[in-house]
C-alpha cells in the first residue's frame, strides 16, 4: 500500500507530463477500441446469423442470376425445411435519396416463420397479409423517419422499372437494427409484368429455415443437387456464410485495420517509454537515495514498472470510454456499418485493449526500470542535474 | 532571432529522446499517408475513367450499369443520332455493352466477391483511356475468349492467362491482359458482347450505351435527345458525373481514414508536447541566459516552436520514406454502387506526401505551443538560478 502511495505521488508530481502521456495513450487506445469494435461487430453479425438455422439460396452466378419463383415452393417442400420465402432486393430511392434503407420483396404469409425471432402483433401481421401494397417496417426505422402506421411510402425503382406505392401497415421488433422494410413480392412482380419487364417471376434469393443446425449441411446439399441440372442452378449456404460474403467484399480492410493497430501499439510503447525515461533521468539522485537507505533492487524495479503501468492503465480506461462512445455514436449515425451497440458485443476484443495497455506499460517501463535498478548508488548520488 | 543551429544541436544532444519521438511520429504519419494514398488511388481510378465528352446511357431510372437493362436492337439505334464523334475509319464512337456481376473467389482463400464482366464490341476499346494489350492478345469474338488486367489476374482465381472463367457453365479462356491508364476498366473482365449474352441466355439484352460526343454542344444535344426520344426510354449522364457518383466506394475508406488520422494526430501531438516540455524544463538555465543576452520573448517562442516542428517533420519525412515501398501496391475494396469490387493501386502522389509532412508540421506546432509558452513565461532570474 505504501509502495502504491509512492507510485501515485510520482505519477502526480509532474502532472503535465503524466496527463499528456495518459491522454496520448487514451486517444490512441480509443482508436484501437473503435477499430476492434468495428471488426467485432462484423463477427457478431456472423454469430447472430449462426443462431437461427437459416439457409440462403441464390443463383450459382451470384446476385445477377435469377431464381424462378417456383423454386421457393420446391425448397419449401424439401425435407428438413420448415419455411421458405422469396427475398428480393428492391434498392429503390425514397425522397430522391438512394437506398436510404433496405427494401425487400418477400412473402407476407411466410416471412415471419422464416424469421421467428422477429415479432409483430397479430392484427398488423393480418393487415400485412391482406393489403397488397402493405409493408412492415423495422420499429427503429419507423422512429428514425418519424413514420406512423398508415403512412404512404413511395419508392422509385432503380433496379426495376416499376415504382412502388407502399403503405405502412405495421412495425416489427428485431434483435438488431435491420434497417429494412418488407413488402409483398407479388405486388412487385405484377407491376413488373404490366411493364413488360424481361425478368419477371424472379424470387431473387430464397431464405429458408430448417429445424436444426445438424441437418443444415444435408439440406444445403439436397437443394443444390435438386437444382443442379435446371436452368438456374443454385448455390446455397448458411446465413452465416452469406453474411461473411458481405464482410469479404470489404476486402483487405480488416488486415489493414489490424496493421494500423499494431503500428499504434508500437508507437505508443515508444511514447510512454520516452516519458518514463525522461522522468527517470530527473530522478536519478532520488533513486540512489532510496537504494542507499535500503530499498531492494526488486522494489525499485517494481515501483517504476508500477508507475508506467498506472499511467497506461488510466490511459486505457479513458481510451476504452472514448472508443465505446464513438461506437455508440456511429451505431446511431450509420447503423448499416455499425449494427451493434458496444454493450451488445462484449467479448475478448475488449480485453485486448486492456492487455495492450498493460503490455505497453510493461514494455515501456522496462528499460528505465532496469536502468534504475542497476544504478550504482555512488554514481547516482554524485550526479548533479 | 535565435539561429536554427541551436535547435538542431539540441535535438542531437538529446538524441535518444529525439529518436523515440521521431519514430513515434513517423509511424503515425506513415499510417495516415498510407490511408490517404489508398483514397487517392480510388479517386484516381474513378477520375481518369471519366472523359469529359463521354456519355453513359442507361435505362431510365437506373443509376448504375448493374441495374440497367436495354434491348440491344434499340440500343444500337443510338449510334444514328447526330453529334457522335467518329473514329479514323468513320465509325461512330458508340458502344453497346452488357455488364453483369459474377460471384467469384479471390486467390489465397481471401473469400469471394463480385467481379464485373463486360461484354462489348471492338469500338468500346477506343472509348477507354489509352487502352492497350500488354500481354497475350486481344480476344476474338465468337470463341468465348476474355481479357482482363494484370491486377485482376493476380487477385482472382481463374483469371490468369490461359485459365478459364466459367459463366453459366461455359468456359471463357483468358487470352490477354490490357491496361487503360488505371481506370475502372482495369477492375473488369472483358469479353465479346454476343458471347456473354448468349452464355447468360439473354441474347437480346444490353445494359449500357457508351458514346462520345463531338464537342460540348453535341454532348448537351445528345443528352436531351436520349432523354426525350420515346424510342429509347433511356437517360444519359456524362461519364464524369457517373463516376463521381461511384466515389462513394471510397466513402467508407474516407471515414476510416479520417477517423484514424485524426485520432493518431491528436495522440502523437500529445507525445510531441511531452518531449518539448522536458526539453524546456531541462534547459531553463539556457533560456534564462538567452533572455539575459537580449533575445526577446518572441524569439524564444519561435525558437521552441521551430524545434518542435523540426522534431515532428523529421518524423514526417521518415514516415513518408517508410511508405514509399507501398507505392503502386494494388488492392481492392467494395464498390457498393456496382455491388462489386474495384481494384486500385496506392498512389503516393506529391499531394499525398506533402499532406503527410503537413500533418507532421501541424503536430509539431500544436504539440510545441504549450511548452514554448511555458519557456516564454519564465522569469529570467529564477531561470538562471535553476540547476
Amino acid at each position: 500500500m505504501k509502495t502504491f502511495k509512492y507510485i501515485w505521488r510520482n505519477v502526480t508530481r509532474n502532472w503535465i507530463r503524466s496527463s499528456l502521456t495518459i491522454l496520448s495513450v487514451g486517444v490512441s487506445l480509443g482508436l484501437m477500441t473503435l477499430l476492434y469494435g468495428f471488426i467485432a461487430s462484423q463477427d457478431e453479425w456472423g454469430k447472430e446469423a449462426k443462431k437461427n438455422n437459416r439457409i440462403v439460396v441464390m443463383n450459382v452466378q451470384g446476385f445477377s442470376g435469377q431464381l424462378p419463383i417456383a423454386s421457393v415452393d420446391t425448397v419449401r417442400g424439401m425435407q428438413g425445411v420448415d419455411a421458405a420465402v422469396p427475398y428480393s432486393w428492391y434498392g429503390g430511392k425514397y425522397q430522391n435519396k438512394e437506398m436510404p434503407f433496405a427494401q425487400f420483396a418477400t412473402d407476407p404469409n411466410e416471412v415471419f416463420n422464416v424469421w421467428p425471432e422477429f415479432t409483430i402483433s397479430e392484427e398488423e401481421l393480418k393487415a400485412f397479409k391482406e393489403n397488397r401494397q402493405g409493408c412492415v417496417v423495422d420499429r427503429r426505422l419507423l422512429a428514425k423517419w418519424g413514420w406512423k402506421v398508415g403512412d404512404r411510402i413511395p419508392l422509385q425503382g432503380t433496379f426495376y422499372p416499376f415504382d412502388l406505392d407502399l403503405q405502412i401497415v405495421g412495425a416489427f421488433d428485431s434483435p438488431q437494427n435491420t434497417d429494412s422494410i418488407w413488402f409483398s413480392w407479388s405486388y412487385l412482380d405484377e407491376g413488373l409484368k404490366q411493364k413488360n419487364f424481361a425478368r419477371t417471376g424472379n424470387s431473387g434469393t430464397i431464405f429458408a429455415r430448417v429445424g436444426s443446425a445438424e441437418v443444415m449441411p444435408a439440406v444445403i446439399k439436397a437443394i443444390d443437387d435438386r437444382f443442379e441440372s435446371s436452368d438456374s442452378p443454385t448455390r446455397s449456404q448458411t446465413e452465416a456464410a452469406f453474411a461473411q460474403m458481405f464482410v469479404d467484399m470489404l476486402g483487405n480492410v480488416r488486415s489493414y485495420i489490424q496493421s494500423i493497430a499494431i503500428a499504434v501499439v508500437f508507437s505508443l510503447s515508444l511514447v510512454t517509454a520516452n516519458s518514463m525515461a525522461m522522468s527517470m533521468r530527473e530522478r536519478v539522485t532520488e533513486i540512489a537515495v532510496l537504494k542507499a537507505i535500503g530499498f531492494s533492487r526488486l522494489r525499485v524495479l517494481s515501483m517504476i514498472l508500477g508507475e508506467s503501468m498506472v499511467v497506461t492503465f488510466i490511459g486505457a480506461c479513458i481510451g476504452f470510454l472514448i472508443g465505446c462512445m464513438w461506437l455508440q455514436l456511429l451505431n446511431s449515425a450509420i447503423p448499416q456499418y455499425f449494427p451493434f451497440k458496444p454493450a451488445e458485443m462484449i467479448g475478448p476484443w475488449m480485453l485486448t485493449t486492456f492487455v495492450a495497455a498493460a503490455g505497453i506499460g510493461l514494455v515501456s517501463g522496462l528499460i528505465p526500470a532496469l536502468k534504475a535498478a542497476q544504478l550504482s548508488v555512488v554514481d547516482g548520488l554524485r550526479r548533479i542535474g | 532571432m535565435i539561429p536554427v543551429r541551436y535547435n538542431v544541436r539540441n535535438l542531437r544532444v538529446r538524441w535518444m529522446t529525439t529518436l523515440m519521438t521521431v519514430i513515434g511520429t513517423a509511424l503515425v504519419v506513415a499510417a495516415s499517408v498510407l490511408t490517404l494514398s489508398l483514397i487517392a488511388g480510388i479517386d484516381h481510378a474513378l477520375r481518369i475513367s471519366g472523359h469529359e465528352l463521354d456519355l453513359i446511357a442507361l435505362r431510365k431510372g437506373s443509376t448504375d450499369e448493374i441495374s440497367s437493362g436495354l434491348e440491344q436492337k434499340v440500343a444500337r439505334e443510338v449510334s444514328s443520332l447526330p453529334g457522335i464523334a467518329r473514329d479514323a475509319a468513320g465509325q461512330p464512337l458508340c458502344s453497346v455493352e452488357f455488364v453483369t456481376i459474377l460471384t467469384k473467389p479471390r486467390r489465397n482463400n481471401q473469400g469471394t466477391t463480385n467481379i464485373i464482366v463486360r461484354g462489348l464490341e471492338p469500338v468500346g476499346r477506343s472509348l477507354r483511356p489509352d487502352f492497350k494489350i500488354t500481354e497475350g492478345r486481344d480476344l476474338n469474338p465468337g470463341l468465348n475468349e476474355a481479357i482482363t488486367s494484370r491486377q485482376m489476374a493476380e487477385r482472382f482465381e481463374n483469371l490468369r492467362l490461359g485459365e478459364k472463367l466459367e459463366i453459366n457453365k461455359r468456359d471463357f479462356t483468358v487470352v490477354g491482359y490490357f491496361e487503360a491508364s488505371g481506370s475502372s476498366a482495369e477492375s473488369e473482365v472483358w469479353t465479346d458482347l454476343k458471347d456473354v449474352t448468349l452464355a447468360r441466355a439473354t441474347p437480346e439484352v444490353a445494359t449500357t450505351v457508351n458514346l462520345r460526343a463531338q464537342d460540348m454542344d453535341a454532348r448537351k444535344t445528345l443528352i436531351d435527345a436520349l432523354e426525350n426520344d420515346k424510342r429509347f426510354l433511356m437517360s444519359a449522364v456524362t461519364e464524369i458525373d457517373y463516376f463521381k457518383e461511384q466515389l462513394s466506394a471510397s466513402y467508407a475508406l474516407w471515414v476510416i481514414g479520417i477517423i484514424i488520422a485524426s485520432f493518431l494526430i491528436v495522440g502523437a501531438s500529445f507525445a510531441a508536447s511531452n518531449t518539448m516540455f522536458a526539453a524546456v524544463a531541462s534547459r531553463s538555465r539556457e533560456i534564462g541566459t538567452l533572455r539575459a543576452l537580449g533575445f526577446d520573448r518572441r524569439a524564444i517562442l519561435i525558437s521552441f516552436l521551430l524545434e518542435s516542428v523540426i522534431l515532428c517533420s523529421l518524423g514526417g519525412v521518415l514516415g513518408c520514406i517508410c511508405v514509399l515501398p507501398f507505392s503502386g501496391f494494388s488492392t481492392g475494396t467494395a464498390n457498393w454502387q456496382q455491388f462489386s469490387e474495384i481494384t486500385f493501386s496506392a498512389r503516393l502522389s506529391p499531394l499525398v506526401l506533402s499532406a503527410g509532412i503537413l500533418l507532421a508540421v501541424g503536430m509539431g506546432l500544436f504539440g510545441g505551443l504549450l511548452p514554448a509558452i511555458r519557456a516564454v513565461g519564465m522569469n529570467i532570474i529564477t531561470a538562471l538560478r535553476e540547476r
